[in-house]
């Protein structure tokens, strides 16, 4: 269910338009279970999961680990599935970001492994502007899936939203959390 | 509401249909209707997609209504028909700002030489307008013919602006064919202000090795006096160079600019230089280096007199679409104006073009003198201390950042002495100053930039002007069948995403290729702020032809005519179809055979917006930068799963070609290495020859796996048959297609979307 409560991002602009905003998803148990009850979820993967570092690791360390946990399909956007095959992973599909989300606005799309209609989306790593008018879209034109930012700066226009986590210890621990904590916690 | 025969008699009149340089096509100055069965079968392929910028309507006082989801405003509106209506009022923005200023080139220049003044572009070139003589019908012999064409822009206008009111249009569909239209109009006036130009200034055309010209805030000899002209519509900063010629001043004064205006003065004197884009704009300016400042108009910052006078420079406004409040004094003695201006740092409007000239030459030369102390970049040392109280931590200018640049670390590094990441910071800046007001300190981030940034020298070619007829009779063979990969145009703004030099790489990749590569605005300027290891730029390496592998600067925003005008040229010169009064018969043969794409990789103008739209009803897709996504609205296909039948021109038989080409046509991408791939994609069309697939198969297969580093996973949909594989990557591309079940698929000689709709035009007329 999405709060009364406009959630404010990490970006203040371009953003605080809107009437609906996103239901803030502050623990980790509470995103895993959001991921966990889903029945047919993807997992978009952006651009800065190849380029942000989070300690040690790469960002996209920790989201092909959540991918991977609950065998979430992934759609590698920009150039991101170069990264992945390095990594001796392939992505289950090869959009643009534009271009899935053109796709998931269609409820008769079968989705990327041909199960029909993803019901949740998360998206980790889109460039926040480009993102915030991605959810923008998925919210007014696809009401039949839930979306989920899984970004430390937040987005109102998607259903469920991480806060606005400045510190990147905070944010690893974060993660770490819902990796944990996937498959743990029912439905 | 049609025509009427009393307005189809009077366009008869003003197209003189009588001469018979062709037979009037189907479609003289269309009405807002009259394309909207081409408009409708392009939607029916290339869905809008809206991402909705706002959820609400505060247009009228029935609101706000909030339009989220499956809300409805209180006039009834949904929220795509909102987000087609915003993108109707921006085009029709865009198209004002074109049209105005082609107007007012217009009415200038006839006021200077009579309406008779003749159009010559030279020996080179004698389909002088393909823009205007497609869309209007008419053949435009002088500058009273430029005038007919900007009254038709806007006799139209009147009633797509109309069309905006709430209670009017209640359809997102007929608001983007509408949007179509204005972008057609918007193509109209960019001809004819830059044809106005060309032969009432003598600005180059009918040659393509135009000279060198300095670019950067290094190449100003900040010791001469210095006048800075900034925005787009130049007759200002002519009559500056005039006046400087006339007085044996020129080599005295330094005369730079920024955006178009300093494309369209190095046309006209390639010893003036081109100090950036629009995101140099804030920071040259606030840095003091101008003696005089010189507003015209589009693209100007709003701020411009107070930080003139910050600076305690001078400054004039030139038009009036810009008067700032300010006096006009066009009446006034130019001796009463310059006392005023210097003694009380006065600042005027001067509507009277050469009278603004020789203030502005006389102020520079008077405040040059006094201003030397100020004319200095700031050192390290001063930018630290003024970056003292940064601590980096509070964040308040990244999250005020529409570039989401790291500034607290700039900054705070800087604090300490170290410029570094503050050099990278400047590099993707846009120059906006949001980080400023938002620090809480107040620091003067734009100036602090000064210590970071370098103030290299580039060199970028003098803007061209119109492509030769006999350029295209030399490629449009190749063009058609596929032999040379496609036409590139990179246009528009400098709201990059990245890097200002990826523009750069981005032409450069798709030169080697073998592209005909095209630059104008501000993307051409950012183009020259790359060297190689040898020091030179893209346009000091690559032949400035409109030919395979070269690489040309046509100018200003308005010169972005001549690319689209090339492409109808190829239909016209070397298919020798009729183009007079013949946009879908154009139209249809640039999405079918031409491969064409424009690329705007900093999108942020509404100007930019409208002539995108337009490309896009002539059949040339359109690639932004992620900026794009806030112009709210693309048009997409399905990929593989929309309906890509189409006509047998030879056969008249309805053909499912079942290849999505091309893919999309406006489309945004998030990284430059996703672009390369995407703008090569776009140039396949569907009358690619077998072996002209084969090499553009080969662009994209190398492009792919360069930034990929696969082969790309829908090749299957873009391989029609086995001759069509690129040699190279036989074997590997043949085991794919066999693991992806691959089947061939037809190829068309004369594919056309004409006779798939409703229209005027035969199919016979797409066989010449």
């Amino acid at each position: 269910m999405a709060s009364e409560l406009m959630t404010m991002p990490y970006y203040k602009i371009n953003v605080l338009t809107g009437t609906k905003a996103a239901k803030v998803v502050s623990e980790p148990v509470e995103a895993a279970r959001i991921i966990d009850k889903a029945t047919n979820p993807l997992y978009v993967f952006g651009a800065e999961v190849i380029d942000s570092l989070v300690g040690d690791r790469l960002l996209i360390d920790f989201t092909l680990e959540i991918a991977k946990s609950r065998n979430i399909p992934i759609c590698a956007t920009a150039h991101v599935k170069k990264k992945m095959m390095e990594l001796g992973v392939l992505p289950d599909s090869i959009y643009d970001i534009i271009e899935i989300v053109h796709f998931l606005k269609d409820k008769n799309w079968m989705g990327v492994r041909g199960k029909g209609f993803h019901d949740l989306v998360l998206f980790t790593g889109v460039r926040c502007d480009l993102a915030e008018r991605g959810l923008s879209t998925l919210k007014h034109f696809a009401p039949h899936l839930k979306t989920f930012a899984i970004c430390r700066r937040s987005h109102p226009n998607a259903d469920f939203a991480v806060p606005v986590i400045t510190k990147t210890e905070k944010w690893r621990v974060y993660l770490e959390g819902v990796i944990s904590e996937l498959g743990t916690v029912k439905a | 509401m049609s025509k009427g025969k009393i307005r189809e008699e009077e366009i008869r009149r003003i197209i003189r249909a009588d001469d018979e340089w062709e037979p009037v096509g189907p479609t003289p100055m269309p009405s807002l209707t009259d394309l909207r069965n081409w408009d409708f079968r392009l939607l029916d392929t290339y869905e809008p997609f809206y991402a909705p910028f706002c959820d609400l309507c505060c247009l009228c006082t029935f609101g706000k209504c909030d339009l989220t989801e499956d809300k409805k405003g209180a006039c009834g509106i949904d929220i795509a028909t909102q987000q087609a209506r915003w993108i109707l009022i921006c085009s029709l923005m865009g198209t004002a700002a074109h049209g105005a200023h082609g107007r007012h080139m217009i009415d200038h220049l006839i006021e200077k030489y009579g309406e008779d003044f003749k159009i010559d572009l030279g020996s080179q070139v004698n389909v002088e307008a393909p823009i205007i003589r497609t869309v209007t019908g008419l053949k435009p012999k002088n500058l009273g013919d430029l005038r007919k064409a900007i009254e038709y822009v806007e006799r139209e206008m009147i009633h797509l602006v109309s069309a905006t009111h709430m209670g009017q249009e209640g359809n997102y569909r007929d608001f983007e064919s509408k949007a179509f239209h204005a972008g057609t109009l918007d193509h109209v006036a960019l001809e004819a202000a830059d044809i106005a130009q060309i032969v009432g200034y003598g600005l180059p055309t009918s040659i393509a090795d135009t000279p060198l010209v300095d670019l950067g805030w290094g190449a100003i000899d900040v010791k001469k006096p210095t006048i800075v002209v900034v925005g787009h519509n130049a007759i200002t900063a002519y009559a500056i160079v005039d006046y400087l010629r006339q007085h044996d001043l020129y080599d005295k004064v330094e005369v730079a600019g920024l955006c178009c205006t300093a494309h369209d003065v190095t046309r006209y004197d390639s010893s003036a230089k081109i100090i950036g884009p629009l995101s140099r704009q804030r920071f040259f300016l606030k840095a003091g280096l101008a003696d005089v400042v010189v507003t015209d108009e589009q693209c100007v910052i709003t701020d411009i007199p107070q930080m003139a006078s910050e600076a305690g420079a001078a400054m004039v406004a030139c038009s009036d679409k810009i008067s700032y409040g300010l006096e006009e004094v066009s009446a006034k003695p130019v001796d009463d104006i310059l006392r005023e201006m210097l003694e009380n740092q006065k600042q005027f409007l001067i509507l009277d073009s050469e009278k603004a000239a020789e203030v502005i030459v006389r102020a520079a030369l008077a405040l040059a003198p006094l201003r030397q102390e100020r004319k200095k970049l700031m050192t390290k040392e001063e930018a630290s201390l003024l970056s003292a109280k940064c601590r980096g931590t509070c964040e308040t200018c990244n999250r005020a950042c529409p570039n989401l640049l790291p500034v607290n670390l700039a900054i705070n590094q800087a604090r300490q002495g170290d410029f570094t990441k503050l050099g990278s910071v400047f590099l993707r800046c846009i120059g906006c100053a949001k980080c400023e007001e938002a620090c809480v300190n107040n620091i003067p981030i734009q100036k602090v930039m000064q210590a970071a940034a370098a103030s290299d020298t580039y060199k970028i070619r003098a803007g061209r002007g119109p492509i030769h007829d006999v350029e295209i009779r030399k490629v449009g063979s190749p063009i058609v069948l596929g032999t040379i990969p496609g036409v590139i145009l990179f246009a528009g703004c400098s709201n990059f995403p990245g890097d200002i030099d990826d523009v750069a790489w981005l032409a450069e990749e798709l030169a080697r290729r073998k592209y005909i590569v095209n630059l104008s605005g501000c993307a051409a300027m950012a183009a020259a702020m790359r060297k190689d290891e040898d020091g030179k730029t893209i346009y000091e390496k690559y032949i400035p032809e409109f030919d395979a592998g070269c690489i040309v600067n046509v100018g200003s925003c308005i010169s972005n005519a001549h690319v689209v005008g090339a492409a109808i040229k190829i239909a016209n010169i070397f298919a020798t179809l009729p183009n007079r009064a013949n946009f879908e018969l154009m139209a249809d043969y640039i999405i079918n055979r031409v491969g064409a794409c424009g690329v705007v990789w900093g999108p942020y103008s509404q100007k930019a917006l409208c002539i995108g739209t337009g490309a896009v009803r002539w059949g040339i897709p359109i690639v932004l930068g992620p900026h794009g996504s806030k112009y709210r609205r693309l048009f997409m296909s399905k990929k593989e799963a929309s309906d890509w039948r189409v006509m047998d021109g030879r056969t008249k038989q309805r053909v499912d070609t079942q290849e999505p080409t091309p893919e999309h046509m406006m489309l945004v991408t998030e990284t430059k290495e996703r672009a390369l791939v995407t703008i090569i994609k776009q140039c396949f069309r569907r009358n690619d020859t077998p072996p002209g697939r084969a090499i553009k198969l080969n662009s994209y297969i190398s492009a792919y796996k360069q930034v990929m580093g696969s082969l790309p996973d829908d090749l299957q949909n873009f391989i029609r048959t086995e001759k069509e594989i690129p040699i190279v990557y036989k074997r590997e591309v043949i085991a794919y297609l066999k693991e992806v079940g691959w089947k061939p698929k037809i190829s068309l000689s004369l594919p056309t979307l004409i006779g798939t709709y409703e229209t005027k035009v035969p199919i016979e007329a797409t066989v010449k």
